[in-house]
């Protein structure tokens, strides 16, 4: 049954973290007659490694392979085994099961090639209809003013956080004088939680080439860069070749199939700062200098890099724009809701089940989201609080989860709708602790220059440490209310100005749990180290010493197999949790 | 064995290759910077100098940039490279004790070092290497290990000092038995 057979591996980053190759080796070595093919990543991370095999006109997908579990897949295929349930996530036999929901409910626009093309074949992009909405622009002589207003009425707005309308942007820039354009697209994705511009460069880079193909068009522009960060191997080997290809095919270089238009474009790797993802830092750094941000205007449009007209999309701006083209703007701006057109990518991580990449329509509510794509809860504790839009974004409680994912309605609640990165959190979480923790973060990529955000970020910073150490006062909470709103107004740049907002949407919805750190000197979630103390359970206790063996500082002291005899000596313990991670019989307690 | 045997030996035309190939423009800093690094490690003053000669790069924009991106590094590291994810995931999956325990693994107590005294491997922080849905998430050497607990990454340290021949200058909790720790 196995002549006709074709095996998809997913090897994305996450495929490859979680072992892929290693499953690859062995199913090459078993299968050798199969056809195989390796995709970007499915969007199911928490069921990596996932593989499809397809013969005989049916098809399998497999998910959590491992080296142990192979063995079931191979025998089943070779018709010598049962069907082994436990890793299907689908087939066509057996169509649906739990986790297939996972794919059904989303909608898949900016993703639609992502881990159905092996991301370096031009030839499979091109069976897919790939660089045809640009070559319909050509060939059909559509001018650069129409396909701006065919972008106009799809109505998308900008997917790098701020949401600005992009027919408008392009419009700017198609009208503002001097030579040569430029056309960057930004693939900084300097957000911790967020990976959906990694998923797209790497799983599908030939619809961001497209992309910035038909924006250069429309606005003009001659020469382009793709600011990608060092962090993201994968996305940048992948970028290049596609790159190459693209240019052996004669969609990128001289007047491109024929017509007078001409374009290229480079790559730069982006070094490592938060801040280069604001459009004029990233100027700044692609022209070789520190990323520090600069008042605008003149916006980049009328004066960007090397002091050219310059347009800065994101990549997942510009991967939707070839589907626009292709179906029409009108297509696009049916989906979603009044303000907020089309669909949004997710990139879903945290305590739920199901993390990986989502892509819904605008309009589904959070709740939706997270239950019936992500599966809810992965400990079985309840859903406290979501964090979307990384150090630049806030938290929504759980009691907010209907609200809709829209531009204005996520603002309305204190967070932003930003990339898309979602953090899921649980009970076992502590949200002044998720504050300190962005605090920091925006306090070390702060560039420094203006002093509200180099201060201001470091006060927040410090202040937060205090009420985390359970040293803080009441008089402290409202210090940092104050001090946010002030770094919020003063800012020169958006870091600064949305820096405090993970401060404010956690004071606003968990001041509670501030006042249990400055009054009762607890921490609600367990998590604050100078709030919680170890204890051993002594009747859960077996005396394996294993906790003992991992203690980084000695703490733990006992007589090997004899349960009653250990002890955490609270003078030594530093509070780390790795006793509790190691113990076996859940004999440690935090509280 | 000191620090200092740590520092690279810097080759002139490889460096002059690099000028040659990306440019001596401004605009050339930043990937000048990066094919160093990737180099050695870090940035060698002397691979620097051989920049500041060999283009029209200034010495306070060179420095400056050296110093403003993360990325960059101006001491010598160990032989391997550790690099703990500590976004946003990462860092509520319990990011902190993969350096507790790698740390003590590799006796580094001085909070202000990040290179075991053996110069045998560096741990670095980084922001997100976007694997998030595999959280926490730690590179050895450019190969990630996915859904770690402090005692995993030990584990992985152990074994990857075991096929480099590296000796871990600390305590390991693994003892004679790797298959102990709590299964998740
Ligand atoms: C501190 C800061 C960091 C940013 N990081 C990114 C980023 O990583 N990727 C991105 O596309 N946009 C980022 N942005 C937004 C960009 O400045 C810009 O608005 C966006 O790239 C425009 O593209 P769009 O119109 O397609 O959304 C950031 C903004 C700020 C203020
Ligand atoms: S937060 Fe660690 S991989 Fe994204």
């Amino acid at each position: 049954m196995s002549g006709d057979m074709v095996i998809t591996m997913g090897e994305g980053t996450c495929g490859i973290a979680a072992g892929a190759p290693e499953v690859t080796k062995i199913l090459k070595e078993r299968f050798p007659e199969a056809t195989f093919k390796a995709v970007g990543c499915i969007g199911m991370c928490h069921l990596e490694v996932m593989v499809e095999i397809e013969s005989g006109g049916k098809s399998w997908l497999w998910g959590n392979v491992n080296k142990k579990n192979l063995p079931k897949i191979v025998r089943f295929h070779r018709g010598q085994g049962d069907l082994p349930e436990a890793m299907l996530i689908r087939s066509t036999d057996n169509t649906e099961t739990e986790r297939s929901q996972y794919l059904t409910r989303q909608t898949r626009i900016a993703l639609r090639n992502v881990g159905e093309l092996n991301p370096t074949s031009m030839e499979q992009f091109r069976a897919r209809g790939g660089y045809s909405a640009f070559e319909n622009i050509i060939k059909g002589g559509m001018t650069p003013e129409q396909v701006i207003e065919e972008v106009r009425v799809s109505s998308i707005r900008g997917r790098g956080g701020a949401g600005f309308p992009t027919a408008v942007k392009w419009g700017f820039a198609r009208s503002a004088q001097g030579e040569p354009k430029y056309l960057v697209c930004n693939g900084d994705e300097g957000d911790p939680g967020a990976f959906m511009d990694r998923s797209l460069l790497e799983g599908d880079p030939h619809s961001v080439v497209e992309g910035m193909l038909i924006a250069a068009y429309a606005i003009g522009a001659s020469k382009g860069y793709a600011y990608i960060r060092a962090e993201y191997p994968l996305a940048l080997k992948h970028f290049a070749i596609a790159l190459d290809d693209a240019r052996q095919a004669g969609f990128l270089g001289h007047d491109i199939l024929g017509s007078n238009f001409s374009f290229d474009i480079k790559i730069k790797e982006g070094a490592g700062a938060f801040v280069c993802g604001e459009e004029t830092a990233l100027l700044a750094s692609i022209e070789g200098q520190r990323g520090m941000p600069r008042i605008r205007p003149p916006f980049p449009a009328i004066q960007g890099v090397f002091g050219k007209p310059t347009i800065i999309n994101n990549v997942e701006t510009l991967a939707n724009i070839p589907w626009i083209l292709k179906n029409g703007g009108a297509a696009y701006a049916r989906i979603g809701t009044e303000k907020s057109r089309g669909t949004k990518v997710f990139a879903l991580a945290g305590a739920v089940k199901r993390g990986g990449l989502v892509e819904v329509p605008m309009g589904m509510t959070i709740r939706q989201l997270l239950e019936e794509i992500g599966g809810g809860s992965a400990s079985g504790r309840p859903l406290k609080a979501v964090q979307l839009g990384g150090p630049s974004g806030g938290c929504i409680p759980e009691s907010l989860f209907d609200t809709i994912i829209d531009y204005d309605a996520i603002n309305a609640t204190g967070a932003i709708m930003g990339s898309g990165g979602m953090v899921v959190t649980d009970t076992k979480s502590c949200m002044v602790d998720l504050a300190r923790f962005f605090l920091e973060f925006t306090q070390i990529e702060s560039c420094g220059k203006c002093t509200f955000c180099r201060i201001g970020t470091l006060r927040m910073k410090e202040l937060l440490t205090k009420i985390c150490d359970g040293s803080g006062t009441l008089e402290d909470i409202d210090t940092l209310e104050e001090l946010a709103q002030r770094v919020k107004d003063a800012s020169l740049c958006g870091l600064g100005q949305t820096a405090p907002n993970p401060v404010l949407t956690t004071l606003k919805y968990f001041r509670d749990e501030y006042i249990a750190h400055v009054t009762e000197k607890r921490c609600p979630g367990g998590v604050c180290k100078g709030l919680i103390t170890h204890t051993i359970l002594q009747d859960k206790c077996t005396g394996c010493s294993i906790c003992d063996r991992y203690c980084p500082v000695n703490a733990i002291t006992g007589e090997l197999k004899k349960p009653n005899t250990w002890v955490i000596d609270q003078k030594i313990c530093i509070n780390c949790g790795m006793c509790v991670e190691v113990c076996n019989p859940d004999a440690i307690l935090a509280a | 064995m000191s620090k200092a045997s740590l520092e690279a030996t810097v080759d002139p035309e490889k460096v002059q290759g690099w000028i040659t190939k990306i440019g001596s423009d401004s605009s050339a800093a930043v990937p000048l910077l990066q094919a160093i690094q990737s180099e050695y490690g870090y940035l060698p003053r002397k691979a620097m100098n051989l920049v500041l000669e060999g283009t029209e790069i200034n010495a306070s924009q060179l420095f400056g940039v050296a110093t403003f991106y993360a990325q960059f590094r101006l001491d010598p590291v160990g032989r391997h490279m550790i690099k703990v994810c500590h976004g946003t995931a990462c860092h509520v999956q319990g990011a902190d004790r993969l350096n507790t325990s790698l740390r003590h693994a590799l006796g580094i107590d001085d909070p202000k070092e990040d290179t075991a005294a053996n110069g045998s491997y560096t741990i670095e922080n980084v922001a997100c290497i976007g694997c998030c849905s595999l959280a926490p998430v730690m590179l050895i050497d450019g190969e990630a290990f996915p859904n770690l607990k402090g005692a995993d990454a030990q584990r992985h340290l152990v074994k990857h000092a075991k096929t480099k021949g590296e000796v871990l200058p600390g305590h390991t909790g693994d003892g004679d038995d790797q298959t102990d720790a709590k299964e998740k």
